[in-house]
């Protein structure tokens, strides 16, 4: 067993894990945080995507004992009980979501694409989004609803028509 | 609708599940925690077919932390068993766990359990299996082959069953024929990959004699029914929840021994017991789909009028049939739906399910359908080409246009747009076919289109089921509805939800049938403590028979609350309209009173009802589908550019023509028709379970079984066309598998267009575009 100190969602806490522990697991039942999503547990659909010291990580393929002192954001933390972040806001309008699995996984991909893509002023082309989100597998949606939520939270932030 | 205008039923109106979806307030089945929990590992089989020797778990003694372990010994007498009442049908069991004789791969052998899920994956691994192989059917031809020995004891051959159908005098269609084409069609063997896995927890709370049982289920009653009838429980004492589902796509509309057994060991510890099975688990030993080949012979006459069709479906169902549907489920409904959107007349279908060492096959969205619609509609552009017509002429001649049609079979059509969605689509198409046509001047960069007309019978009642013999009798759909003294609304609905939406269309459906605003509607689904019996959410049944359920169960309590209204208002019932969350008179709404105060009166001021009404606003409606369901028809088509040189495919563009009856939201309705159509792309372009000749699976993680990604899927564009259907009450048709049925059918002619070859087959991968080319690149 290891002792690791890690800030999640704002909260700093020690907590003591055996190695082996995935740091999915060890949010899930140490930290209570529920909206982490194992899908396939092998680094390939990216339902557990977490924001690992500012960049989206697959935490089924991190171990937690790799994490001591880093800083950790899942979806809980982004946009309140009323999913206020304008992702999540567009991802309600835009219909990018049905079974809701996956969707945690997609937000914590694309929210810093879209902080990006904001913070240039620059709409990407339907394409470059797809590519932003090779990583995640939805089985429900098709995508189409995702890429045009994605669409929308940079434009409304940036005040540009929604396509490109 | 409720006879004044419909507000909110064809609104788009924004989800109300999706906040707790967006948040991680979602509970999955995998945050179900209860105190003293035991977690579950199941020892499966890794070999196809063997004679279990041994199972050693003495190992297990020496662990350092607690465990339990059973076996097929200690659960011996519980199954699964799936059969049809035909005498031809030859019987298969699944036990919980294995007993002498495993017959796939993932076959469960023995239980495991520790007070920790990874300890539990310890203990699992210190269980010792000796197997015996025994010869292992693992191809399709193996288990159409009766010298191959059966793979159960007291078979004759390894076919579940084989039966026919006909209609029509198919030898006069051979007679009058001009031209007869036969082909033989193969879809691979593929599944639903629902993003959350399966999982059950259960908990049997000794005081109380009560059963709870959490699934991630799309049927929870059937589970409850099931397990009752396996542990001679009374199914008062046990409560199936399905919490948030993450997809089911049919793959969860099944019962699994797993349900049966965590509620067995639930009892048998006497402590909480949870199984959440794992992605290598689910793609070996969940439920597989497809599989299916077909051999067509088509009779035309001489000005393309199709005449005849005759039939022969083989499905490899795998190691045991699977409940509900049973092994048959796939080849009878192919068998079923070949005749499609056209005048057959002489029909001829002989089908067979194969027992193979493979995983058991089962429902997945569109049912046998996209395979079907994958052989008919290849064969009518084989048809088209030989006889030197159009294919969509070819179509329109041959297409149904008088409703209602009793078709070769004798199931009977209500009214659709076959042939104004075939024109609709023609018309979409002009540009995308003049482009097709000018790249054959290339070898090296080709554009084909393809499309594929259909109809899917949704929402089928109970006679469907009866003809079939079997386990599942029945369809229908049921929902409580309840008005609060405050006004509020909720609904117990029969249906569980895994991403189409129940909680925010059926509370359009409510508030338009009360007048009031669907955020005063709270839907509680997939729980059978709190909704009446019903079948579940498959077969497309969730916006006709449900909606229609939750609008006849309203239209109760809006004439309760209409006849309070009018006592009130000293004006007759029928006078009355709802609206705007008032009761007022139709001819002056300025005398009005709120129907918040008339539901306080119903339940709380009695004295402000009319003399003699009973007291209460609850209602209950159950709806059986049509006898023959509903038919949604649609036309799918695909662009597609291959790069000769790599076998490139590229998708340039898909379009939906579809037909779904009234559309309850059409937001929902684009994202089911978008969501089932990237599936059928999978089906076309990607997934295949691979199996070696020992029958071991070589597919069993996300890096060798492929699904779409979203850089290789272009915008899905939907049309509509609507068809309201006199056999619902809402005018709605099913419309949730029907996006997954097209695809295969449409891509696959376009590939064919392109290269200018015939395809037989899917998936379309990269190898089988290299093959179908290689004409092109020697010439």
């Amino acid at each position: 067993m290891s002792d690791i100190t890690l800030t999640v969602n704002g909260t700093k806490r020690t907590v003591s894990v055996e190695s082996r522990r995935l740091l999915a697991d060890v949010l899930r039942t140490e930290f209570d945080l529920a909206g982490v999503h194992i899908g396939c547990a092998h680094g390939a659909c990216g339902c557990c995507t977490v924001d690992l010291d500012g960049q989206p990580r697959l935490s089924c393929l991190t171990f937690a004992v790799q994490c001591d002192g880093a800083t950790i954001n899942t979806v809980e933390s982004l946009g309140g009980k009323q999913a206020e972040h304008p992702l999540q806001q567009a991802f309600k309008s835009e219909h990018g979501l049905q079974c809701g699995y996956c969707t945690p996984g997609f937000i914590m991909t694309l929210a810093p694409y879209v902080d990006e893509m904001v913070g240039r002023g620059e709409m990407p082309s339907d394409a470059d989004i797809r590519e932003a989100m090779s990583g995640n597998i939805c089985r429900c949606t098709g995508y189409q609803g995702i890429v045009a939520a994605v669409r929308k939270a940079i434009s409304d932030q940036i005040g540009k028509e929604t396509t490109p | 609708m409720n006879g004044e205008n419909p507000r909110q039923i064809g609104a788009r109106v924004q989800r109300f599940e999706d906040t707790r979806l967006l948040t991680g307030s979602a509970r999955y089945i995998d945050d179900i925690r209860l105190p003293n929990m035991l977690h579950l590992t199941i020892a499966r089989s890794q070999m196809a077919h063997g004679k279990i020797v041994e199972i050693d778990t003495s190992m297990l003694e020496d662990s350092d932390f607690p465990t339990w372990v059973f076996t097929g010994e200690d659960t011996r007498g519980l199954a699964l068993r799936a059969h049809q009442d035909y005498p031809e049908m030859q019987y298969s069991e699944q036990p919980l766990l294995a007993l002498d004789t495993v017959r796939f791969v993932g076959d469960p052998v023995a239980a495991v359990l520790a007070e920790d899920p990874y300890l539990a994956e310890d203990a699992a691994e210190l269980v010792f299996v000796d197997i015996d192989p025994l010869p292992v059917v693992a191809t399709m031809d193996q288990a159409r082959d009766s010298t191959v020995p059966p793979i159960f004891e007291g078979w004759k051959n390894n076919t579940f069953i084989e039966r026919q159908m006909k209609g029509g005098d198919l030898e006069a269609a051979r007679q009058a024929a001009a031209h007869v084409i036969k082909r033989t069609y193969r879809n691979q063997r593929q599944t639903g990959v629902p993003m959350e896995c399966r999982g059950v927890v259960a908990h049997f709370n000794d005081a109380d004699r009560v059963l709870t049982v959490w699934s991630s289920t799309q049927m929870p009653h059937l589970v409850r029914t099931y397990i009752a009838e396996e542990l001679d429980l009374p199914e008062s004492r046990i409560r199936v929840i399905a919490p948030d589902v993450g997809g089911g796509f049919g793959i969860k509309g099944q019962v699994f021994g797993e349900e049966v057994l965590v509620a067995w060991l639930a009892l048998k510890t006497g402590r909480p017991v949870k199984w959440i099975e794992d992605r290598r688990e689910h793609l070996i030993a969940s439920i597989h789909a497809r599989d299916h080949e077909h051999t067509l012979e088509a009779y035309v006459a001489a000005d393309g009028t199709v005449l005849g069709l005759k039939a022969d479906i083989s499905v490899d169902v795998g190691a045991y049939s699977t409940y509900p549907f049973t092994a048959a489920g796939d080849p009878g409904m192919a068998a079923k739906v070949l005749p499609g959107p056209y005048t057959i007349g002489a029909y001829e279908a002989t089908f067979r399910a194969l027992a193979s060492n493979k995983c058991p096959l089962g429902t997945y969205r569109g049912v046998a359908r996209p395979s079907a619609v994958f052989s008919q509609e290849r064969l009518m552009d084989e048809i088209a080409r030989e006889i030197g017509m159009d294919p969509f002429e070819f179509r329109l001649k041959n297409i149904i246009r008088d409703f209602p049609y009793k078709n070769v079979l004798g199931f009977t059509y209500d009214p659709g747009s076959y042939a104004e969605s075939l024109e609709k689509m023609q018309a979409l198409l002009a540009d995308d076919i003049a482009a097709a046509s000018a790249s054959k001047q290339s070898k090296d960069k080709r554009i084909g289109v393809g499309f594929a007309c259909f109809i899917e019978q949704t929402a089928h009642g109970t006679p469907d089921f009866t003809r079939r013999r079997v386990p599942i009798e029945t369809g229908y759909v049921a929902a409580r509805v309840e008005m609060n003294p405050d006004g509020e609304v909720v609904i117990g609905l029969g249906l569980q939800s895994h991403g189409q939406g129940h909680e925010t269309v059926m509370a359009q459906v409510a508030a338009d049938a009360l007048g009031i605003d669907p955020a005063n509607v709270f839907v509680r689904h997939g729980d059978t403590l709190t909704s009446p019996y019903s079948v579940g959410t498959w077969g497309s049944r969730g916006g006709p028979l449900g909606g229609g359920a939750v609008h006849m169960a309203s239209l109760q309590i809006a004439d309760k609350l209409k006849a309070i209204a009018g006592h009130l208002l000293q004006a007759e019932a029928g006078d009355i309209i709802l609206a705007d969350g008032k009761a007022a008179l139709a001819n002056d709404p300025s005398r009005s009173i709120e129907i918040r105060k008339l539901a306080r009166a119903a339940l709380r001021n009695l004295d402000q009802v009319p003399e003699g009404m009973t007291p209460g606003l609850v209602a209950e409606f159950s709806l059986d589908g049509p006898k023959d369901g509903t038919y949604a028809n649609a036309v799918h088509a695909a662009v597609v550019e291959i790069d000769v040189p790599t076998s490139k495919l590229t998708l340039k563009r898909f379009v939906v023509v579809e037909d779904c009856g009234t559309i309850l939201n059409p937001m929902i309705v684009d994202g089911q028709v978008r969501g089932g159509v990237v599936q059928g792309i999978g089906s076309a372009l990607l997934e295949h379970f691979v199996y070696d000749s020992e029958g071991q699976p070589l597919t069993t993680s996300f890096a060798d079984y492929l699904m779409p990604l979203a850089p290789e899927i272009p915008d899905v564009e939907v049309h509509h066309i609507e068809t309201p259907t006199p056999l619902t009450p809402l005018g709605a048709k099913g419309l949730g598998e029907g996006g997954a049925i097209g695809p295969a059918a449409a891509i696959a002619n376009a590939v064919s267009d392109a290269l200018g070859t015939e395809v037989a087959s899917t998936p379309l991968n990269a190898s089988a575009i290299w093959d179908l080319s290689a004409h092109l690149r020697s010439a």
